[in-house]
């Protein structure tokens, strides 16, 4: 406290903190818990909520068990065996993280549709695809990739050096990982799975598309405001989903700490792991290679829609879709989604990067709170998110306010996460004798800061930049709220294009994001010599 | 009256339940080379971290040429620090990281450049000034660092175990330099180290600390062979301390009995003891004399085992079922003692030290 008093521009760097994350964070979500008010009681003993949350309880038990399971194949393959194709494999990983999250629902509609290629095309049926059966199928593969990311990491953290001591000490394969690798990270899979099901609970992109009737709590809330004007009700709604995420991410954040985010790092391994026996290295590498032909299946119908005329029923190769999509407003939407997604990562790292600093490195009281609220973004379901900005800032007194720029504020801080875990961490890397040695060279701890810790925080920076453009421009849930039609991005505009059925012009803007997502990734990666790192998205 | 450069003045730190430095209290001259010398966890970092700016103290004053700096934030106190781990900025140059403080307190290029290769000049590092930290040996990156806070002129220089992480060789020689360096300049230096070798081979003045407070302080003369307490004697170097009564004190004379045998030493300064006090006999095991059995005026004993140090031969001996460390030098010049031996006590070497 005392340090704080001798360094003002601390101290207002902290003052300003604060009321950036009391005004866009904790406000707007006070908000969306108080709207109901007394219509609490009336919706609760209602029960119009009760069919939406046993669905997204059935739905996340099932997703997540399916998810888990495959990605833990996946994941037990890439670390663990010398298995072939091994960097295909990563880079069909990694895809899904860069797209928005509703694009395997997408491909579902076109691949099984009710004129879809295989069903119709192939079988000359049309089934009734949507529904618990079509959500469940199409989450497990949108969200394995998720699973894979987070339990590869955990089971790349355990130590070679201790299975290398297990199979000396006479324990075979199958028994190191038993007895050694899985009891010691057990805690990082209950975490994984955990993290897995708070994606699969928050996701409204895929239920939204492929639901049909079938509504989870994202979807009714949705439903509640765009189809009824019944702000309270959808407020009660996202109140109850918020509960449920946060009860998981507490239990998550027990295991394992508050890291939330799936990161990719080129991190490689300086011992190699015992040999994994000939037939199970084939096993994995043939399960991999059906779920990477699986999520190509899913970019390839994209892409192939993209460019035709009507995929599949007129499969004319063109490039009208992609002239459309650049075209007048839609041209803005696309440009919309850069601008606002590089804004926002900018500021959104810059911000944790101060952040970041001033809880990690402060010794003020209070900065546990503060830490709290900071990491709390990574438990609110999008939509819940969006629904608090529309609540709080869609005021008569903020008509001078343009919706951009509200969209780029929501981005900023629904991210703030990211880069403030990225900056936290990369912080504890570096020791504190670097500050101190700035400061007793003279320098305030501002200027040590700026001088020594942010030239060396450069691959947290870098992690939380990439990481945040690429949620901030796959995003649907947190924005659908908030856009107008001069600030519609990506994303909504997708979202709308399936809704009338225009698959061509829909999946050639989904390219188009994915592309961005990719771009920016690249970029980066080259700047950073091939050091490739970022988080994973959800809806 | 000599200068005082640095005051501490009733210094307590706490951390939490318990407390890191206990009312603590000492004077450094200007120009002097003062080290602050004790276990881990004995207080001496926390100490210094306080001089530096980083812990506030609870209680107490910090002052530097008379003027109190409690309040004074750490980066304007004019206390440039050598780090243990160095703590070179890793994106700079060398001549960068010497030139920071510099920059920091807005030095004109000229005279910022000339005052940097004045340094790197200094410590020995003119033709690595284009280097990165990590393309520089330990030895290297410890002159920098110590480059790095020269370059200031500081008020007080304070260096934290700055050759803890070199090996053997390279620790000593560094040693040679920095009290070189030190006498050079003229400058007040405070040094942490729990190596005693280094406090007394360094030191203009050693503070031993111990359990947070200042065990003694003084010169490495004054430490090492009158030493206050049994720790201080225990804790620098190797010494006998065999447990004694006083049988008779007149003047400067006093009378000790240990076992059956007894010895009159000159008694301590500043140290009532009267008959019947309980104290220790403390010796250094080199200035103990060996010798065979039977010498007039001796200990007799037995050599219960030795170690072969090079310069030295160190024996332990047993006398009256208690073992006595006697070092001889120059091993090399007869063959080592064996079986029944006798230890030379001359009671000019034997200091005493009242049990507490």
């Amino acid at each position: 406290m005392r340090s704080l008093q001798r360094e003002p521009g601390v101290l207002l760097a902290l003052l300003a903190v604060i009321v950036l994350v009391a005004v866009f964070i904790v406000y707007p979500q006070v908000r969306v818990i108080l709207t109901p008010g007394d219509t609490y009681v009336e919706f609760f003993t209602g029960g119009t909520w009760r069919n939406s949350l046993i669905h997204s309880l059935e739905v996340m038990a099932l997703s997540t068990t399916t998810a888990v399971a495959l990605g833990f194949v996946y994941a037990y393959a890439m670390v663990y065996t010398d298995m072939h194709w091994k960097p295909f494999f990563r880079l069909i990983g990694i895809l899904p993280l860069l797209s928005p999250p509703f694009v395997v629902a997408a491909s579902y509609v076109i691949l099984f549709g009710p004129r879809g290629v295989i069903t119709y095309g192939v079988f000359g049926q049309t089934i009734s695809v949507f529904g618990l059966a079509g959500i469940w199928g199409v989450q497990t593969i949108a969200f394995f990739p998720f699973a894979y990311q987070l339990i590869a990491d955990v089971l790349s953290r355990s130590d070679p050096r201790m299975e290398q001591a297990a199979r000396n000490l006479g324990a075979g394969s199958w028994g190191v990982f038993r007895t050694v690798t899985l009891p010691l990270s057990r805690p990082g899979l209950g975490a994984a799975i955990l993290t897995t099901a708070i994606y699969v609970l928050e996701d409204f992109g895929n239920p939204a598309l492929i639901g049909g009737t079938f509504t989870v709590l994202p979807t009714q809330a949705y439903g509640l405001i765009s189809g009824f004007g019944d702000l309270p009700g959808a407020a009660a709604v996202s109140t109850i989903l918020l509960v449920l995420a946060l009860v998981l991410y507490f239990a998550k954040v027990r295991l394992d700490g508050p890291r939330s985010f799936v990161t990719v790092s080129g991190r490689a391994s300086s011992m190699p792991r015992p040999p994994v026996p000939a037939k199970v290295s084939w096993a994995c590498f043939a399960s991999c290679l059906a779920l990477a032909g699986i999520i190509t299946l899913v970019y390839g119908s994209l892409l192939v829609s993209a460019l035709s005329v009507a995929f599949p029923g007129n499969p004319t190769p063109t490039l009208a879709n992609f002239e459309y999509i650049f075209s007048g407003p839609n041209g803005t939407a696309l440009q919309n989604t850069l601008v606002f997604g590089l804004t926002a990562a900018a500021l959104s790292s810059l911000l944790a990067l101060v952040a970041g600093w001033l809880t990690e490195r402060g010794r003020w009281r209070g900065r546990r709170a503060l830490d709290l609220l900071l990491i709390m973004p990574a438990a609110i379901p999008g939509l819940f998110f969006g629904i608090g900005y529309a609540l709080a800032f869609n005021e008569p007194w903020l008509d001078w306010l343009d919706r951009g720029v509200l969209i780029i504020i929501s981005m900023i801080f629904w991210n703030i996460p990211v880069g403030y875990q990225a900056a936290v961490s990369g912080l504890r890397q570096i020791d504190r004798s670097m500050d101190e040695a700035a400061t007793s060279l003279g320098a305030s701890s501002l200027r040590g800061f700026r001088d020594v810790l942010v030239p060396m925080l450069g691959g947290s920076i870098r992690v939380g930049f990439v990481t945040t453009f690429v949620r901030a421009v796959t995003t649907l849930s947190v924005v659908i709220f908030l856009f107008t039609s001069s600030s519609t991005v990506a994303t909504i505009r997708i979202f709308q294009l399936v809704s009338d059925l225009n698959w061509g012009r829909a999946t050639a803007f989904t390219v188009a994001d994915i592309g961005l997502s990719i771009a920016a990734l690249g970029i980066v990666a080259v700047l950073a010599r091939g050091r490739i790192a970022l988080g994973g998205a959800r809806a | 009256m000599p200068d005082i450069h640095l005051r501490l003045d009733h210094v307590t730190k706490k951390f939490g339940e318990t407390t890191a430095v206990d009312d603590v209290s000492f004077d450094v001259p200007r120009g002097s080379f003062a080290t602050l010398l004790g276990p881990s966890g004995c207080g001496k970092t926390t100490t210094l971290r306080m001089i530096a700016g980083f812990y506030d103290p609870d209680a107490g004053d910090i002052l530097v040429s008379g003027r109190r700096i409690n309040d004074l934030p750490a980066h304007r106190r004019g206390t440039a620090m050598v780090f243990q781990d160095y703590a070179l900025f890793p994106h700079m140059t060398v001549r960068d990281n010497v030139a920071y403080g510099l920059r920091v307190a807005g030095i004109a290029k000229d005279e910022r450049e000339r005052r940097v290769n004045e340094t790197l000049e200094f410590v020995g590092l003119a033709k690595l000034g284009d280097r990165w930290p990590n393309q520089l040996s330990g030895g290297q990156q410890q002159r920098v660092a110590v480059g790095r806070a020269l370059v200031l002129r500081p008020e007080v220089l304070l260096l934290d175990e700055p050759l803890s992480n070199l090996d053997a060789k390279l620790r000593v020689q560094l040693r040679w330099e920095l009290r070189s360096l030190q006498q050079r300049l003229g400058m007040t230096f405070v040094y942490v180290t729990h190596d005693q070798d280094e406090a007394l081979s360094l030191s203009d003045w050693i503070a031993v600390m111990n359990a947070g407070r200042v065990e003694q302080a003084g010169t490495p003369w004054e430490i090492y062979y009158h030493p206050k307490t049994s720790f201080l004697a225990d804790f620098v170097g190797a010494v006998n301390l065999v447990p004694a009564t006083v049988r008779d004190a007149r003047g400067d004379d006093v009378t000790v009995a240990f076992g059956e045998r007894s010895l009159t030493v000159r008694a301590p300064a500043g140290v009532a003891l009267a008959a019947g006090t309980a104290v220790r006999l403390c010796v250094r095991p080199e200035a103990l004399g060996l010798a065979r059995h039977g010498a007039s005026n001796t200990l007799p004993g037995t050599v219960a085992r030795r170690a072969f140090l090079g310069d030295l031969m160190r024996y332990w001996v047993t006398v009256d079922g208690r073992e006595w460390i006697v070092d001889q030098p120059d091993p090399g010049a007869g063959s080592p003692y064996d079986g029944e031996v006798s230890i030379e006590v001359r009671p000019e070497r034997v200091h005493l030290i009242a049990e507490s």
